[in-house]
């Protein structure tokens, strides 16, 4: 489930953008460029969620881990 | 809990702020950009985030200047709406210190917004090559009295546009990594002085999250990069001296697991640990100095110089680094929370 949660989200960031530039090729870069300061935003937000993915991840094993044992 | 909160309060602020504060008006060009002496030649101003159109008592004066001493001052301004203005020179007969061309800078003070500044912005070539006295042109209107743009806002620079937010985004992530780095070699030294068990699951999870944060680091500066510099990845001095210092964290968690005995991992990734902080100082911060760069500062200087950083950005800068820095130790608190646990289940501890 984190897996597809991870995927999903990492399609729509990357995806949007493209999809924004085929329609306009310079969209990044109008308006004073402040798409690159969401993109870089977006980016960060990101790459936390995929680490707490990851943290959660290892959490349900270590639940699994101690339901065998109880 | 109180340093939780403060951090999703800085960084509230810091998202907020760094996107709504206004950028300084700017020019972003000027046409056309090259001309001759003795022209008479109306040309356009660009502005970004100017205000010509708005109404003042004063008019609004616009010259292209050589230097200080040597300026040119429009004849006619004619503001077309707000980031429009036309501005007619008479070009003068012939250059300072006897040059064949000259690079000038193009100013334009509004007497209620302020003055907004392109450097380099045309290039005057001298058309005849019959020396005559200094056109009196040059020195008849000097730049002066000059209005400063009010309220509070971002500086305008070329290139970066509103991009120069990133500094709230992409710049913190090297702070979080360097504190959490610093964290990491603290508890390592604290194992080795007195081998428990938690000082060891400190050090890894601050290192963890600290490469965490460097790879952001290096993500969202390939995105700024790749708008601003032209491609993500120029082979930067700095770009190359991050990865390096990631590559050396990386070897202190392969080192650390590759021992059946987990305390004697344990020890000698503590000591592998010093060293990979220590190593930190010349990549990071003395060998970006040596070498030419795209990053701002001279000549590869890894610091922001005095031009990069103006008062309001430091207001929303530097409670950024600390709502990321907080941010950045909660997550490795929950890393090392879970470490706990597991040893706890497995039977480690």
């Amino acid at each position: 489930m984190p897996r597809t949660i991870l995927t999903f989200v990492l399609w729509l960031g990357l995806s949007l953008p493209a999809a924004f530039a085929e329609g306009n090729r310079d969209f990044m870069r109008e308006t004073g460029k402040i798409y690159v300061v969401v993109a870089t935003l977006v980016v960060i937000f990101l790459g936390i969620v995929g680490y707490l993915v990851r943290l959660e991840r290892k959490l349900t094993k270590i639940e699994h881990l101690t339901k065998d044992d109880a | 809990m109180w340093w939780k909160i403060t951090s999703v309060i800085l960084l509230l602020y810091a998202i907020l702020a760094g996107f709504l504060v206004p950028l300084k008006s700017g020019i972003e060009r000027v046409e056309p950009n090259v001309a001759q002496t003795g022209q008479r030649l109306s040309v356009r101003f660009f502005g970004y985030n100017t205000f010509f159109s708005r109404p003042s008592q004063e008019p609004i004066r616009v010259w292209l200047y050589y230097n200080d001493r040597y300026a040119l001052m429009a004849q006619d301004v004619r503001p077309l709406n707000d980031t429009i203005l036309e501005a007619t020179f008479q070009m003068p007969a012939n250059l300072p210190d006897g040059r064949s061309f000259v690079t000038l800078n193009a100013l334009a003070d509004h007497p209620a917004a302020g003055a907004s500044l392109l450097p380099v912005a045309l290039t005057l070539r001298q058309v005849d090559t019959t020396r005559a006295p200094l056109d009196s042109a040059w020195t008849a209107h000097p730049v002066e009295k000059l209005h400063l743009q009010k309220g509070f806002s971002f500086p305008y620079q070329n290139i970066l546009y509103e991009t120069i937010r990133n500094t709230y985004f992409h710049v913190p992530m090297w702070f979080v990594l360097l504190f959490l780095f610093a964290a990491s070699v603290w508890y390592s030294v604290k194992y080795l002085r007195r081998p428990e068990a938690d000082f060891d699951r400190r050090a890894a999870a601050y290192a963890e999250v600290g490469i965490l944060f460097g790879l952001l680091g290096l993500a969202s500066g390939m995105v700024w990069a790749n708008y601003t510099w032209g491609k993500p990845w120029s082979n930067d001095i700095k770009q190359l001296m991050t990865a390096v210092a990631l590559l050396v964290y990386f070897a202190y968690f392969i080192l650390r697991g590759s021992f059946s005995d987990p305390e004697k991992g344990a020890r000698l990734a503590a000591v592998y640990n010093i060293f990979a902080f220590a190593s930190l100082i010349p990549l990071l911060y003395i060998l970006p100095r040596m070498f030419d760069s795209l990053h701002p500062g001279a000549t590869g200087n890894p610091a922001f110089g005095t031009q990069d950083l103006d008062n309001t950005m430091r207001a929303v800068f530097y409670p950024a680094i600390l709502g990321w820095t907080l941010l950045g130790f909660w997550i490795a608190d929950l890393r090392v929370r879970l470490q706990r646990l597991k040893d706890r289940a497995m039977g480690l501890d």
